[in-house]
């Protein structure tokens, strides 16, 4: 607490001052503990894969064993017709194998197209949380880097330097999130997402078109925020490690925050409500 | 542009609409916590032993904190009022959900505590104050009374007692800077009205970002994720009240803010960690009752 500490008038200097020393504590504090976060998920991830992979394969086995007990239990012509049933069924079975192995390989070879961005990796459990949010990530810095650009080209009038400080650390800060994501993904073995997001990509594209004004790109980055903000929201209710849900945890009241700077600027009361929602929130299962 | 309050209340009534949407974020977990609190209760699905394990280890630890909690309050006159919270209570022998839900209701009751009593100094709700000071300073208590209200429900839900009293860690350092804030000057009582504010936003953000990988309630969860981002919200707009109060440019604290008057800095003061940090984190137990 410093309510005791004696009352001075900041300059620009040190208000700079005073942002590089959060940002000094934050590099101290946060980023070790968030590391140990990233490196438990991702132990969680392999463990998991491992266990489903265990589980598959006893229920191979089991499998295996049920029909040799039942063939042992079997005698004479019948026996011989059901082990001929069986070798042609195994040799369907083969043949499915193959074409389970061909449509692998096609899949793969489609994924391959697909795996473009980081896309059809067939993810499930934790993972697809996390490709939906690498991409979601991906769609904020290209809102940002777009806004910047535009900025940069006069095409916004006149733009205040506080603005531009809020849309360069805002987009770094996105950048960070990416970093964090799709390191889980390559630790687990996966591909970084690094394409946008397909759904919402075309919303801001169609927006950013007709963006003209300060105001007009505060808005759709408000927008943006605010459906990555409920996104890891609901991420939180479906992550199943705990380390997971510390990185996400983590993350999802940053892009909050940047969303209440953001209707502060556009004149809208900065914290609307008293709890976040989730009607904007992606479905992780978009993400398979 | 500067705007007048009946314009502000405005915008606030506005924000309700949006309201109803994070309202039922948070409603329909705890319906369902209802459901498995009952369930709960009938099972006895806690672990007796565990929760008397856990009340052990804490009780010397908070009989210390009572102590000095005690030894400041005493000067002040004030000991009774708090005495039914600090002095001791037997400690936690609930499921750990519980016993973190009651620690973020303890919270909720010393923010709005906080904020009621700041709203009582001219300078933040009266005629003196800033209007948009107040504005934010009513609607964050009545945002943080929703919080309490939620929590406190999650908590029944799940079988456990309501919390009603504040962290009785926080509770000296609170009156310590209230002290301070009664002495000072108007224009160093609101930079530390708004310190203090922002000290306990970022402990109750801070102590619910911690809280989410303790939780194994998914609702308990899912009601505590809807609230930690808008007490981050709470942080991010009090770091750029605070910024421009230290600038003396309290007169620029207006909404929207002139974007064009204001340093470069000013744009990325609210929000300084890339990832929430839990150092400040309140111990996901301190708050916990019998």
């Amino acid at each position: 607490m410093s309510a005791n500490e004696p009352v001075s008038h900041l300059s620009e200097a040190e208000l700079r001052a005073m942002t590089a020393d959060l940002d000094a504590m934050h590099h101290d504090l946060t980023l070790p503990a968030l590391k140990t976060s990233l490196a438990e998920w991702a132990d969680d991830i392999r463990a998991q894969a491992a266990a489903r992979r265990a589980e598959n394969d006893e229920r191979a086995e089991r499998a295996r064993v049920n029909r040799r007990r039942f063939l042992a239990g079997t005698g004479g012509v019948a026996g011989v017709a059901l082990l001929a049933a069986c070798s042609s069924s195994s040799s369907s079975s083969s043949s499915a194998v193959a074409s389970s192995s061909a449509a692998a390989s096609g899949s793969a070879s489609a994924s391959s197209s697909a795996m473009a961005g980081g896309f059809g990796q067939n993810l499930t459990g934790d993972l697809q949380v996390v490709a939906m949010a690498a991409s979601l990530e991906n769609s904020g810095i290209a809102t940002y880097t777009a806004g910047i650009k535009a900025a940069t080209a006069g095409k916004l009038g006149t733009v205040p330097p506080a603005i531009v400080t809020f849309a360069e650390t805002a987009m770094s800060q996105h950048e960070d999130h990416q970093k964090a994501w799709n390191s889980v993904l390559t630790a687990g073995g996966k591909q970084p997402v690094t394409g946008v997001d397909p759904v919402v990509q075309p919303v801001i594209n169609t927006a950013f078109a007709k963006v003209t004004t300060v105001g007009g790109l505060a808005a759709l980055a408000l927008m943006v925020e605010n459906i990555a903000g409920e996104t890891y929201q609901n991420g939180l209710s479906v992550i199943s490690s705990a380390a997971g849900i510390k990185t996400a945890a983590s993350i999802e009241p940053v892009e909050f925050q940047h969303a209440a700077i953001l209707s502060f600027v556009l004149g809208k009361y900065p914290v609307p409500n008293a709890f976040t929602g989730v009607s904007l929130a992606r479905p992780p299962s978009d993400y398979s | 542009m500067e705007i007048d309050e009946s314009a502000l209340r405005g915008l606030i009534e506005e924000s309700q609409d949006t309201h109803a949407d994070g309202v039922r974020a948070a409603r329909e977990p705890l319906a369902d916590m209802v459901d498995l609190g009952r369930q709960a209760r009938a099972g006895a699905s806690t672990d007796p032993d565990e929760n008397r394990a856990f009340a052990r280890g804490n009780r010397s630890r908070l009989a210390a904190t009572a102590r000095r909690a005690g030894g400041l309050l005493a000067g002040a006159g004030v000991v009774a009022a708090f005495a039914d919270f600090i002095g001791g209570t037997a400690f936690a022998s609930s499921g750990t959900d519980v016993q973190v839900l009651q620690t973020a209701s303890s919270i909720e009751v010393l923010a709005i505590s906080t904020y009621k009593t700041a709203l009582t100094l001219p300078y933040i709700g009266g005629s003196a104050a800033n209007p948009v000071i107040k504005a934010f300073a009513t609607m964050t208590m009545s945002q943080h009374a929703d919080h309490l209200a939620a929590f406190q429900s999650a908590t029944t839900a799940l079988g456990g007692k309501k919390q009603t009293k504040p962290d009785p860690a926080f509770v000296p350092v609170v009156f310590k800077a209230v002290t301070a804030i009664t002495k000072a000057t108007a224009a160093d009582g609101a930079l530390l009205v708004v310190g203090l504010a922002l000290e306990l936003e970022n402990i109750a953000a801070e102590t619910y970002v911690n809280n989410m990988s303790l939780l194994t309630s998914a609702n308990a969860k899912k009601v505590t994720a809807s609230i930690m981002g808008v007490e981050a919200q709470h942080v991010a707009i009090l770091n750029a009240v605070q910024a421009l109060l230290k600038a003396g440019a309290g007169a620029d604290i207006t909404l929207p803010p002139p974007a064009a008057k204001l340093p470069a800095a000013a744009g990325s003061v609210g929000f300084p960690n890339a990832f929430y940090p839990v150092s400040s984190a309140a111990s996901a137990t301190q708050g916990a009752l019998a």
